[in-house]
């Protein structure tokens, strides 16, 4: 048998344990949630993070449309979009999103910022579901809630 | 004395390069000229990378030492720090070793960790 003494530890993807976390985002300040998940998204917290793989949980968060901004940045932080044609610059500000259709993009799109861009970044956001409200179809994955709010106090903020 | 062509080498050589460059991109895997630079190239980038080996995964190490002690409520810093003081001198990869295979067994490494840093307090 060969001994595994002098070989540094690297996670197979079949040997790689993925949880499924559920968070409540009420009331969440945006960046430090989005930390916090893209951290577990990418497995940074398991002594055994391998840095090539899809090592991370899956994360739900529900209740997206009812995080929190600090300071003003709710009316005044840009998100900036271009359409492809010259001129085609477009600008939302944060309030505009989260009144709008589709206020969970606020999450997906601070996370997506925080993660690496590449394949394996692109792979790791496909693990993180957003929805606004309470419902989430991932009731049969029965996840177990990470309770955000609790790790530190800075975290929550009162609208 | 027998005659010496000199196709026969240049298509050895030739040979040998286009082996090294299976897996390039586009034409650096068929063309010898651009296979040739590639390959030069490639060899640079593994002499320099089995250096630089050394660092990343001594970065590793670290990165999941950092996890693993958190899982504990200690940052990797003063875990250190506390390891240091207790005058452990268990390297960065057994202790990160330590923690994947035997994670009951690196529970007293952060006890010994802890008591240093209380002592010294």
């Amino acid at each position: 048998m060969k001994s595994y003494a002098d070989k540094s530890y690297l996670a197979k993807t079949a040997d790689v344990e993925k949880k499924w976390l559920i968070v409540d985002a009420k009331g969440l300040v945006v960046g430090r949630l989005a930390s916090i998940i893209a951290m577990r998204l990418r497995g940074k917290h398991k002594p055994t993070f391998t840095p090539h793989i899809d090592c991370g949980d899956n994360i739900i968060v529900i209740n997206a449309e009812k995080v929190v901004f600090t300071g003003n940045k709710r009316e005044d932080k840009v998100y900036y979009h271009h359409t492809g044609y010259p001129g085609g610059i477009k600008e939302r500000t944060a309030e505009f999103i989260l009144d709008g259709r589709f206020p969970e993009r606020v999450v997906e799109k601070a996370v997506e910022r925080m993660l690496p861009r590449g394949p394996l970044g692109r792979q790791q956001l496909g693990n993180l579901r957003v929805y606004k409200g309470e419902k989430h179809p991932h009731e049969a994955q029965t996840p177990t809630v990470l309770d955000v709010a609790a790790m530190n106090t800075k975290n929550v903020r009162a609208v | 004395m027998a005659r010496v062509k000199r196709g026969v080498t240049s298509h050895a050589k030739h040979k040998k390069v286009l082996k090294a460059a299976k897996g390039f991109y586009g034409r650096r895997k068929n063309t010898i000229r651009t296979a040739k630079a590639a390959v030069d190239r490639s060899m640079q980038y593994a002499t320099r990378d089995r250096r630089a080996k050394k660092r990343t995964i001594r970065a590793l190490w670290i990165q999941r030492l950092n996890a693993a002690v958190r899982e504990h409520g200690m940052n990797y810093s003063t875990f250190m720090g506390g390891l240091i003081k207790a005058g452990i001198e268990v390297n960065r990869k057994v202790l990160s070793d330590i923690a994947i295979r035997e994670p009951a067994a690196f529970v007293t490494f952060i006890e010994q960790a802890k008591a240093a840093l209380k002592v010294a307090a």
